[in-house]
């Protein structure tokens, strides 16, 4: 039987099921055995349900540096910087890794 | 490392970096490609915005490390983006096949794996970056809009404050990170009113105040469905925001016809036989 991730990527990448109405997503995750929780959540169209079966675990998603005014100011980090430039692919270089 | 011990430009080190994207949606955007990456990795770094999405991302690789725990309040963001990079070198370097896997789009709004992989290809080591669906290809498809009929400008909030950008409000307007516009220190996640106050007056100097915005955030689990709010502008700073939320301005005004670019477009089709 499918676990709650499983179920997750299941229904993630079938159409049917990621446009399914919630009453009927509950009806097929209900006959295949699914958790509560994931059935509460489908249910209620709120993610917390699912706290009860992975916790609830805050992230942080900022992985920018306020565009590139940060580094075309070199000292405000007490660091030096140099606004980037886009590098150069490396496509023509022979690798062992292929 | 000693400059003089890199290898020539012709030559490339055991040990190499993949930076891929995880896409928004937990299940329906990841590509083959970055799939095979994280599955052929030796070493996986995860910086993703969603915990269940980084338990998924956990099933495909036995060695998955989360780069959440160098955040901290308080910390510069720039000295953990940095601390990544070390991280993810350090295993490049050991001789290590690295995957570094970030949600949506590994190049977009994110400087570890640009920087990442500058370092690994000037140390001479395998590096490439595989794109991923972004928050900004969700939003085209979630609100309806394409950025070719009218134009699109897209700005990081707090880089639309620092710098004297010029705003076209016949285009639409995107901005990224609004929750913590104003942060110059990087070490907050969240500022306020006040700052999205700031953010409103530098607006109102091209849109009405009751203009209607659309905030904006994608489906993160195929369970959800994307969250969609619009209020005038001049609520905004009363507005709460999440830090997963995105600012759209609709166009404000027509565009206005180029009647001189017309006219000698004109004259070159006369030219060239096709008037």
């Amino acid at each position: 039987m499918a676990d709650t991730i499983e179920w997750l990527e299941t229904i993630g990448k079938n159409a049917k099921l990621r446009h399914a109405a919630a009453e009927e997503l509950v009806h097929t995750l209900a006959q295949a055995g699914a958790s509560d929780a994931l059935k509460v959540a489908v249910a209620s169209g709120d993610r917390s349900a699912l706290s009860v079966e992975f916790g609830h675990k805050p992230m942080k998603d900022e992985h920018s540096t306020t565009g590139p005014g940060h580094e075309e100011e070199p000292d405000h980090d007490g660091d030096k910087h140099v606004p980037t430039k886009p590098h150069k692919p490396d496509h023509d270089r022979p690798s062992r890794d292929r | 490392m000693n400059a003089t011990s890199l290898p020539s430009s012709n030559e490339t080190r055991h040990g190499s970096l993949a930076c891929v994207g995880m896409g928004m949606t937990l299940g329906s955007h990841l590509t083959p490609l970055s799939r095979d990456h994280i599955e052929q990795a030796d070493v996986v770094f995860a910086a993703l915005s969603d915990h269940i999405v980084e338990l998924w991302l956990q099933r495909m690789n036995p060695d998955v490390r989360s780069l959440q725990p160098y955040y901290a309040e308080g910390k510069s963001r720039l000295k953990t983006y940095r601390e990544w990079v070390d991280l993810i070198m350090t295993e490049v370097r050991a001789g290590k096949r690295v995957c570094a896997v970030f949600y949506g789009h590994p190049g977009i709004f994110a400087w570890s794996p640009h920087k990442a992989i500058e370092i690994a290809r000037a140390e001479g080591f395998h590096a490439t970056m595989e794109p991923g669906i972004s928050a900004e290809d969700c939003l085209y498809a979630d609100l309806g809009l394409d950025p070719g009929r009218f134009g699109c400008q897209h700005f990081e909030a707090s880089q639309l404050l620092f710098y004297e950008h010029r705003l076209n409000p016949a285009s639409y307007v995107v901005l990224w990170q609004a929750a913590l516009v104003g942060d110059w220190s990087l070490t907050r996640f969240h500022t306020g009113s006040p700052y999205r106050q700031v953010l409103v007056d530098r607006l109102s100097e091209d849109y009405p105040l009751d203009h209607e915005v659309i905030i904006y955030h994608g489906a993160t689990l195929p369970i959800e469905q994307p969250h969609i709010r619009r209020v005038k502008l001049r609520d905004l700073p009363e507005t709460e925001l999440s830090s997963q939320e995105t600012v759209v301005l609709p166009p404000a005004i027509a565009l206005k016809p180029n009647l001189a670019m017309r006219e000698r477009l004109a004259e070159l089709d006369k030219e060239t036989g096709f008037a």
